[in-house]
């Protein structure tokens, strides 16, 4: 087990590298023009002479070959400089950095009760199979798994904040800022919630939920149904399973029956899904950043692809893949652990 | 479980109520961020409200006027010729703690002619010093015979100690000289008389602005010494110490840009020359979905907040809310032609006249580009698009500028004539063959999509031939066809710099102007030949002469005579003048409307609700 996880670490490094080259080659095949629309703002095009666009050009190295642009930026990010992020408006690992704290209070909100309810309302439906508790759950998910993510934000936006006025948009009200801002307060981990527990501020901790919930709940809806599917067919694939007939003819408790011998051989392909979903909700959920004005890493990585900021997007490149090839190989482990069957060599 | 719902519920209604308004906070929701701070650098709307705010300049504008002056730190300045002096006020403190003096004007000035950052808006600093040079580099090339690059390597070091004295010289000559300490007075030494000299410096133009030179030296920005001046020319945007720092004596000091939340946050500074400011918080606060800007206005959250005119009709009502209709923008939306599209466009189809595309020199042709504007339905456009927030307009010139006239005939939508000139063009073979030409927009923008879409149709029911496609690209495609001459034609806006015609009637029609130059070579040829309109004169001259007058009246005659000659001439054509709406809750006071100025001025402004 140990030399499988060295094995797949130090692979790492490789597969970011190819990464990285494979989709600098194909941003440098637009060609310097297409590359210089990241350093001109679209609302200031009008004002820019060929002449200016030239010299902005020059002033960037936009006009050296493609080859030496890689060099020269492998070379710095090989310094620990990623560059400058032109959407950021920052260096490209301080924009990450700003914006991943966001991202990640999010994330690690918004993961129990996706994962909890979801898992627990898939397997209640498999084990009511086709009665009214089963149907009802059906049609929950279906409406959550065809609702436009966009609509569904807005409308707990309008019901939440707008009429009832409790889930605000934003990270934390301008009074917490200025809590926040103040010198007394020390920023631990830059999540609003617990650096408020951290300095034993309750007020501070209760805003940043508070602005958590409606992101939550958004996020929630939407990806329960997924999980619900995922759960339940799987459930009742193996409550058909021979296993589980023999453990009911042993005159097992149905409790146990379906914790012990169905959920743990049900669950393998939830936690497969769960993980990747961490990732994706790490990795920022882009509607949900801009309906409730909380830009993470999501809505960053989606503006600097829309403007070919190629440090930008070279530095999330860096980020997600390290991210994900980590993640998967930490689902891989856990598939070990939730199955007694998968062993690594 | 019901006990803890209803405790729930109380615990959210308290907080509720506990905020309501934020008294001394006023709360801007936008839409787009600053793109830097520095003065020199920054050239777009969202940078100079902030600028606006943190800096003082030597002048402001009177309210809403846009030629009436008042003194800031200035107290008091005369013109003689080219010559305009400045009586600086004693007593003015920066945020630093520093004093503001004369040579601390001498510095901002210099230092923006030394740094003038390619792209950036220092280009109309150097047409009033130098008259026929728009940046430092031609300046240098022209008045020195060598070229930047024969003279300063790429580490920004001379290449020799004959280039390092060329510098030296260069700076005695031409850049201390341009602006000097007096005593008391600072003199500005101008390449010719510029009536609109006090319009580029006034406040609302961040490249006005007077930096604290003592803190910019600290911040290693230019030391103030000639030697070693060349350094300091051109940087990076991101390389500048300005760029999200201020070195300002405005009434607002910045505490804090965080760009990961997209804010701006502003603080009263309390030794304001004028007095602190009524209000001592602002927040600028970026968010892009329009949805979450009304939620967060109707909540009172939000004082002041982006709307565009499409949405306008789902706030009206509310009686907490302010909106204000109607209000002039200094920008116009026109439709251009490029009258020499560059041989490998793929916009233009065979590139021949022969029903499979369009010649590169088409739109060289009158009768083509009058065709083409009698072909637009301008009052659908903006009546659907616009919501009826747009006015036609003649030409270039927005409505409120000197030279602005009712009586010129504005564009008009006449199928009837536009088949009249398309049937001339080409000897009656335009009409035979028909032609096949692209429409480029940038992904996103639904005005210039449906401007395109519209003069598609119309082209269309014109004459089956006429082929028009409309195509959305992504902006670096967009920028990458406009720089190299690749669009036939295009729809673009243009903002004003400073509340003057030159900065419309030159950007436009002159051949070097920004839109001018990318008419192409064929377009120079036409606008420096001589006009028997113009008893003999080319266009290029009489706009250039225009600018040089300084009577108002002499002036306005010559942008009339313009004016006509580009409306006989289909030389372009304005599409609208968009018109602003403004949107804030009752209980802000103290706005007042400045079309030139990039934003608001919180300084004049106070919370109550009466």
């Amino acid at each position: 087990m140990t030399a499988y996880i060295i094995r797949r670490l130090l692979l790492l490094p490789l597969i970011i590298f190819g990464v990285t080259l494979i989709v600098f080659s194909m941003m440098q095949l637009l060609g310097e023009d297409q590359l210089l629309a990241a350093y001109v703002d679209p609302n200031s095009l009008d004002k820019m002479s060929v002449e200016e666009l030239e010299m902005v050009k020059e002033k960037y190295g936009l006009n050296d070959d493609p080859f030496t642009r890689y060099v020269k930026w492998i070379g710095s990010v090989a310094q620990g400089d990623l560059g400058w992020s032109i959407v950021g408006k920052e260096p490209v690992a301080k924009a990450i950095l700003h914006r991943l704290p966001s991202s990640l209070e999010l994330a690690l909100y918004a993961i129990f009760p996706i994962i909890g309810v979801g898992v627990w309302l898939g397997v209640q439906a498999a084990l009511h199979r086709n009665k009214w508790q089963d149907q009802l759950i059906r049609i929950f998910s279906i409406v959550g798994w065809s609702f436009p993510d966009f609509v569904f934000g807005l409308l707990v936006l309008m019901v939440f904040y707008s009429w009832l006025g409790w889930f605000p948009p934003g990270r934390v009200s301008l009074q917490v800022a200025n809590i926040i801002n103040s010198p007394d307060f020390h920023q631990y981990t830059k999540l609003v919630t617990i650096d408020g527990l951290l300095n034993g501020r309750i007020d501070v901790f209760w805003d940043g939920l508070r602005h958590l919930i409606g992101p939550i709940l958004t996020l929630s809806y939407l990806w329960w149904a997924y999980l619900i599917r995922i759960t339940r067919s799987s459930m009742l694939e193996v409550l058909s399973k021979d296993y589980v007939r023999t453990a009911r003819a042993k005159g097992l408790s149905e409790k146990v029956v379906i914790n012990k011998h169905a959920k743990r051989n049900a669950l393998i392909p939830v936690a497969t899904v769960a993980g990747s979903m961490i990732i994706g909700l790490i990795m920022g959920v882009i509607i949900v950043e801009t309906i409730f004005v909380r830009p993470g890493i999501g809505s960053f990585a989606a503006k600097a692809a829309g403007q070919l900021d190629y440090a930008s997007i070279m530095g999330m490149l860096l980020f997600s893949s390290f991210l994900l090839i980590v993640g998967n190989l930490i689902i891989d482990i856990s598939y070990a652990l939730i199955d007694p069957r998968i062993r690594y060599e | 479980m019901k006990k803890l719902l209803v405790a729930l519920l109380l615990v959210f209604s308290i907080f509720t109520f506990a905020e309501v308004m934020n008294p001394n906070t006023i709360v801007d929701v936008t839409i787009g961020e600053p793109d830097t701070l520095d003065p020199h650098q920054a050239y777009d709307t969202a940078s100079g409200e902030v600028i606006f705010n943190v800096y003082d300049n030597l002048i402001e504008y009177v309210g809403s006027s846009l030629s009436k002056f008042a003194p800031r730190i200035a107290e008091s300045w005369e013109i003689d010729g080219n010559t305009v002096r400045f009586k600086i006020r004693k007593g003015v403190k920066f945020h630093s703690g520093n004093e503001l003096t004369p040579y601390d004007v001498e510095y901002t000035f210099e230092r923006a002619l030394i740094g003038n950052p390619g792209g950036g808006p220092i280009w109309m600093l150097y047409e009033v010093f130098f008259g026929d040079y728009f940046s430092l580099k031609s300046a240098v090339a022209g008045l020195t015979g060598h070229s930047w690059s024969d003279l300063v390597d790429a580490d920004k070091n001379p290449v020799s100690d004959e280039a390092k004295q060329i510098l030296l010289d260069f700076y005695k000559n031409y850049i201390d000289s341009k602006v000097e300490v007096d005593g008391d007075y600072v003199v500005f030494h101008l390449a010719a008389p510029k009536v609109y000299f006090l319009n580029i410096i006034a406040q609302g133009s961040s490249w006005g602005a007077i930096l604290d030179s003592k803190a910019a030296m600290d911040l290693g920005l230019w030391d103030g010494k000639e030697d070693g001046w060349w350094k300091f020319h051109d940087w990076k945007k991101e390389d500048s110490p300005l760029y999200a720092k201020e070195i300002g004596s405005g009434p607002y000091e910045l505490v804090e840009w965080n760009r990961a939340e997209q804010k701006v946050i502003l603080k009263a500074f309390p030794e304001y020359w004028r007095g602190p400011a009524k209000v001592e918080n602002v927040v600028i606060w970026g968010v892009d979905e329009w949805s979450t800007r009304k939620a967060l206005l109707e909540k009172g959250e939000a004082d002041i907040v982006a709307v565009p005119a499409q949405y306008l009709s789902q706030i009206k009502g509310n009686p907490d809310i302010e909106i204000i209709e109607g209000l002039p923008s200094v920008s116009v939306t026109t439709l251009n032609f490029n009258w020499q599209v560059k041989p490998d466009s793929p916009y233009i189809g065979s590139g021949k006249l022969d029903g499979e595309g369009i010649p590169t020199t088409f739109f060289a042709d009158k009768n083509v580009r009058l065709g083409f504007i009698y072909s637009f339905d301008y009052q659908k456009m903006i009546d659907d698009v616009l919501d009826g927030y747009g006015e036609l307009v003649p030409t270039a010139m927005p409505k409120g500028f000197l030279g602005y006239s009712d009586e010129l005939p504005k564009p008009k939508f006449d199928l009837a004539e536009a088949t009249k000139y398309f049937k001339r063009a080409y000897r009656g073979q335009l009409w035979r063959k028909g032609f096949k030409m692209t429409i480029l927009y940038n992904t996103g923008n639904a005005a210039r999509q449906k401007s395109a879409e519209l003069l598609a149709d119309s082209l269309k029911k014109i004459n089956p031939k006429f082929q028009a496609e409309v195509r959305g690209v992504q902006w670096p495609t967009f920028l990458d066809a406009r720089k190299n001459g690749k669009m036939p034609l295009y729809i673009l806006g243009w903002l004003a710099d400073y509340p003057d015609p030159n900065n419309f009637i030159y950007t436009f029609y002159h051949s070097d102007g920004d839109y001018g130059y990318y008419f192409g070579d064929k377009y120079a040829e036409f606008a420096n030949a001589p006009q028997a309109f113009f008893g003999g004169k080319s266009l290029n001259e009489m706009i250039s002469e225009a600018s040089a007058l300084t009577d108002p009246a002499e002036r306005e005659k010559i942008y009339i005579q313009v004016q006509e000659f580009v409306i006989r001439e289909g030389l372009g054509v304005p599409l609208y003048q968009p018109v602003g709406v403004r949107v804030h809750r009752k209980w802000l006071k103290g706005w007042y409307p400045n079309s030139i100025r990039p934003g608001d001025d919180y300084y004049r402004y106070w919370k109550s609700e009466e």
